[in-house]
């Protein structure tokens, strides 16, 4: 990773590890399983030569808990699984988000529902990753269409945890996750990476969370002489739990708000050809990549089709949708699953004119399928 | 708020490649040498892949898109090349071979091919694997008829492909069979 960039032929998986490693992450803790299982076989080799730190674990839960105890430690942490181990791991994202601790969860998704289908791609786990957990609480799902957008994707996803302080979901599907496409990886020096916002104030005065106008609180670096309490107990900026209503009120508008403060930096999207669009396609991951070529192959065939892809999933991009979307009279929403992401888009879009193609069959969406449903005559 | 624009242009397209069999025959292997040696021409290639969750049998495949940039559907739907070596793999080919195709497969393990307009050269893929002592390189004496056949690479390049993927004990072995696969297309 230290030398320039050059074109490589690399899977989705490795992406990703490589960009933990790039992003700074030194310690990676998980149960492998299908199909995400080269992101730790990769991870496994990597970190030992940065001196990082690479642990199988026993299961999924104390994987997810191991992650959030080296990330309160100091050190950037990640951990990747697909659907079974992402059911396993949502208590202790929860109490990530309750305690406001960094890190990255990898899910690369496969045929569901329980053990489903391991070697299949799905999307199966879109409102899983935005409400798998108990309580309401607000998360960051990034979902990347390619190998180079895993890279990207992966790096931004360390960059939001340490700017939020957070857990970030990286959702890749299957097909991404084993994809291996020609790319030119970033050079690592070149990469803008967020570090971790130290408390820099009198041991005396700290409050682990106590947070400033950015709405989020500094980290005590152990070693540092701070002390801080952590409980996923709801706390006031001690740290120490409290059920008083004041208090409650505005310390929870915090762990909420500081997610619409930082908007304009999680909100990511592409579009393709939307501005004149009539037939308006909303897709992401590998989804989208045969949307591009639907709406191209529409296009030529004189149909004012365009693509809007939301990369960052969860908060959902709903402005730039509804901008997007003023003009199309017709919206479709591929995904491989019965039905999720097209809930969010009806909601900003209203219902009359949106429509879902769904795949449950454990294969990719085709740009076939989109076309079909476009109508182009074919 | 981060919007991106995709550029309009349809990126350039060249031609997809299926790579099907049952598991344990090498077609991963293959189709990393295969794309190794497309992006050392300076190509950009997709490789996808379908496989069960048993380590040995059942159909495997993997797919190349190859083209001048990232294309926007990585997964094939029109396969200009397709190699068959065993039997369990004929239903790879539905729906995805047009009458320009070219399906090549194993004259022993294929025992009922796929019909249609498109040409299907039937070869003894296994039978030179043997000859030469071992059949886990019928992989790559596939890959010298498939080479050769379709005129997809330059024959010096895959052969350095072939060096840098397979261990340095069977390098010889390898590229012999591929040489092999080449001569079963000669003429």
């Amino acid at each position: 990773m230290t030398k320039a960039t050059h074109q490589q032929n690399l899977q989705g998986n490795h992406a990703c590890a490589l960009a933990a490693v790039a992003a700074g992450c030194r310690f990676y803790a998980g149960y492998p399983i299908t199909p995400s299982s080269e992101v730790a076989e990769r991870m496994s080799l990597e970190l030992p030569r940065v001196g990082g730190t690479f642990v199988q674990m026993e299961d999924e839960i104390a994987s997810m808990g191991a992650v959030l105890g080296a990330s309160m430690g100091g050190i950037k942490a990640m951990t990747a699984t697909s659907g079974p181990g992402f059911s396993l791991k949502q208590e202790n994202i929860g109490y990530g988000v309750m305690a406001e601790v960094p890190c990255v969860i990898v899910n690369v998704m496969r045929g569901g529902p329980s053990t489903g289908m391991p070697t299949r791609p799905a999307q199966g786990d879109v409102m899983q990753a935005r409400w798998g957990m108990h309580g309401g609480y607000q998360i960051i799902v990034l979902a990347p269409a390619s190998v180079s957008e895993v890279y990207g994707q992966t790096v931004r996803a360390f960059n939001l945890a340490e700017r939020l302080r957070t857990p970030v979901v990286v959702l890749i599907d299957e097909v991404i996750g084993h994809l291996v496409e020609t790319v030119r990886i970033p050079d690592p020096g070149g990469l803008d990476i967020q570090q971790r916002n130290w408390a820099a104030v009198a041991a005396g005065e700290y409050q682990p969370y106590a947070a400033g106008d950015d709405m989020v609180p500094a980290m005590a670096r152990p070693g540092d002489g701070y002390r801080a309490h952590t409980t996923g107990l709801t706390h006031d900026e001690s740290g120490f739990p409290t059920q008083d209503p004041e208090t409650v009120e505005r310390v929870s508008r915090r762990l909420l708000g500081k997610f619409e403060h930082h908007r304009a930096q999680i909100d990511q999207f592409e579009e393709l050809q939307t501005r004149d669009a009539e037939i308006l396609i909303v897709a992401y991951g590998i989804s989208a990549r045969a949307a591009r070529r639907a709406v191209r192959e529409a296009r030529s065939k004189g149909i004012k089709a365009g693509l809007f892809r939301p990369i960052t999933i969860w908060p959902f991009p709903q402005q730039a949708l509804t901008k997007a979307a003023k003009k199309a009279k017709r919206i479709l929403v591929p995904e491989m699953n019965a039905g999720q992401i097209v809930l969010e888009v009806e909601r900003v879009a209203g219902r009359g004119r949106v429509k879902g193609i769904n795949r449950i069959d454990g294969q990719a969406v085709t740009p076939s399928d989109i076309l079909e449903a476009i109508g182009t005559g074919d | 708020m981060a919007g991106m624009k995709v550029k309009k242009t349809s990126p350039r397209h060249e031609f997809e490649i299926r790579l099907s069999g049952s598991g344990g025959q090498g077609l991963q292997l293959l189709a990393r040498i295969f794309a190794h040696a497309f992006s050392s021409e300076g190509k950009v290639v997709a490789q996808s892949q379908s496989y069960e969750p048993t380590s040995r049998g059942g159909l495997s495949r993997s797919d190349l898109v190859v083209g001048m940039s990232e294309p926007d559907y990585p997964l094939a739907t029109n396969i200009d090349f397709m190699l068959i070596l065993d039997q369990v793999a004929v239903k790879a080919a539905d729906g995805v071979i047009s009458d320009d195709s070219l399906v090549i497969t194993d004259a022993r393990l294929v025992t009922d091919p796929p019909k249609g307009a498109f040409r299907v050269l039937a070869l003894p893929i296994m039978e030179t694997a043997i000859g030469l002592g071992n059949p886990r390189v019928a992989n790559i004496v596939a890959m010298g008829a498939l080479t050769g056949e379709g005129n997809l690479c330059s024959i010096e390049i895959i052969e350095a492909a072939i060096r840098e993927n397979v261990h340095a004990k069977l390098t010889n072995l390898n590229v012999k069979a591929f040489q092999e696969g080449l001569n079963l297309v000669a003429n």
